[in-house]
């Protein structure tokens, strides 16, 4: 499958990191077409501007500076969002990177008069969340998952209608043993493979 | 009280900036006192650094001039009101940067003995949330309030029991008239000067 790994962690000697290498070597492995953007090391500005922004409806074509990245989601199948989760979300910058990139012409069109958006990137069929959380699963729960409803409703619904969804996350991670952080490895490493 | 009036969006005339001066003039007519904090207009930078990554769990986790000065004006505040768009159903990325390199330990929640999280926004007796959505009401209870979760739920926790939570929302902007924009708009002005 075209594969779309995007990473987020502003340390290139992170966990994050090196889970991020793991499954990239994994996915490699298991055959799939891979595309890989790490948005820290190539400075992404998560700023969607005042131009952008009234620009809002324009065609794409007219923001050069997201067509790579544009292009990046017309081609892929599976998406892979590797991140740590912080304040219960996608960090800033990986943020960013979907207010930027998923647009108008891009994730979704809005066809004159119509009142709901037509989903655009129908070819996504799977997105796989790996993540670590500081908080344990109960207070996460109790804080709602914004990051995963972020991930698995609001960016799925403009993706293949039948989209499957993998959540692969360590909770607890402030607290977790060398032993728990390499089982959450292996663990990332054989799901991405299926 | 004193009130810290967080506001996001990246044109200072849309709709989002006119609710922002109603809040605030709400405020302020309710006997309040006021600090704005327009991200956009401050080039706030939201992306956590490796520096400020580095410096998180350290004794002075604060590296950005613009981060000091917003901690200074958490710490004075009695009461947080976020105002801003939804953007696939939660914060824009400068407000969620602004939380994570804002809301750090020491300022939002600090470690007991036994190295647990303990509230750090004691001071606070209320958080407000007003923010315009894309999608209808139902749309945005189908996806998941994300954005107000973050703030209602998740930044709630850091304070004392007690703090009173609001949320003003107005829903399938789009499709809106200006009457039913300048309605709400008068709604904030009212309910800011009661709170």
């Amino acid at each position: 499958m075209n594969t779309l790994v995007v990473f987020c962690h502003p340390d290139p000697a992170s966990f994050a990191a090196a889970v991020r290498d793991s499954v990239v070597q994994s996915l490699y492995a298991a055959g799939h077409q891979i595309r890989h953007r790490d948005l820290y090391a190539e400075r992404f500005d998560p700023v969607l501007s005042a131009q952008e922004r009234a620009a809002h409806f324009e065609d794409p074509t007219t923001k050069p500076e997201i067509a790579v990245h544009a292009d990046d989601l017309r081609w892929c199948e599976s998406l892979v969002l590797i991140y740590p989760t912080w304040w219960s979300g996608q960090p800033a910058m990986l943020k960013g990177w979907i207010d930027r990139v998923w647009i108008q012409g891009v994730a979704w069109e809005l066809p004159a008069g119509a009142t709901r958006l037509t989903p655009l990137l129908r070819n996504i069929r799977r997105i796989t969340a790996v993540t670590t959380h500081g908080s344990s699963k109960l207070i996460n729960a109790l804080e709602g998952e914004a990051g995963k409803r972020v991930a698995f409703r609001s960016l799925r619904v403009i993706c293949h209608p039948r989209c499957r969804t993998r959540w692969i996350a360590l909770y607890n991670i402030d607290r977790a043993t060398d032993q728990q952080r390499q089982r959450f490895l292996a663990r990332a490493t054989r799901a991405v493979a299926k | 009280m004193h009130a810290l009036v967080v506001v996001a969006h990246p044109n200072h005339d849309s709709f989002t900036m006119r609710i922002q001066h109603a809040a605030t003039a709400g405020l302020r007519r309710g006997g309040h006192t006021v600090t704005v904090l327009d991200l956009y207009a401050m080039g706030f930078q939201p992306a956590m650094t490796l520096t400020e990554r580095a410096a998180y769990h350290s004794a002075e986790p604060i590296c950005d001039p613009l981060v000091a000065l917003s901690v200074t004006a958490i710490q004075e505040a009695d009461m947080l009101v976020f105002v801003y768009p939804t953007w696939w159903s939660t914060l824009p990325a400068i407000l969620k940067g602004w939380l994570e390199k804002c809301m750090v330990p020491g300022v939002a929640f600090v470690f007991d003995e036994n190295q647990r999280i303990r509230p750090g926004l004691n001071k606070i007796r209320h958080i407000v949330g007003i923010s315009s959505y894309g999608s209808p009401h139902h749309y945005v209870k189908f996806i998941n309030d994300n954005g107000r979760r973050t703030l209602l739920r998740a930044l709630r926790m850091n304070t004392g029991i007690r703090t009173r939570r609001s949320w003003l929302a107005f829903y399938a902007v789009d499709a809106s008239t200006l009457e039913q924009r300048s309605a709400f708009i008068r709604r904030v002005e009212q309910r800011m000067a009661k709170v």
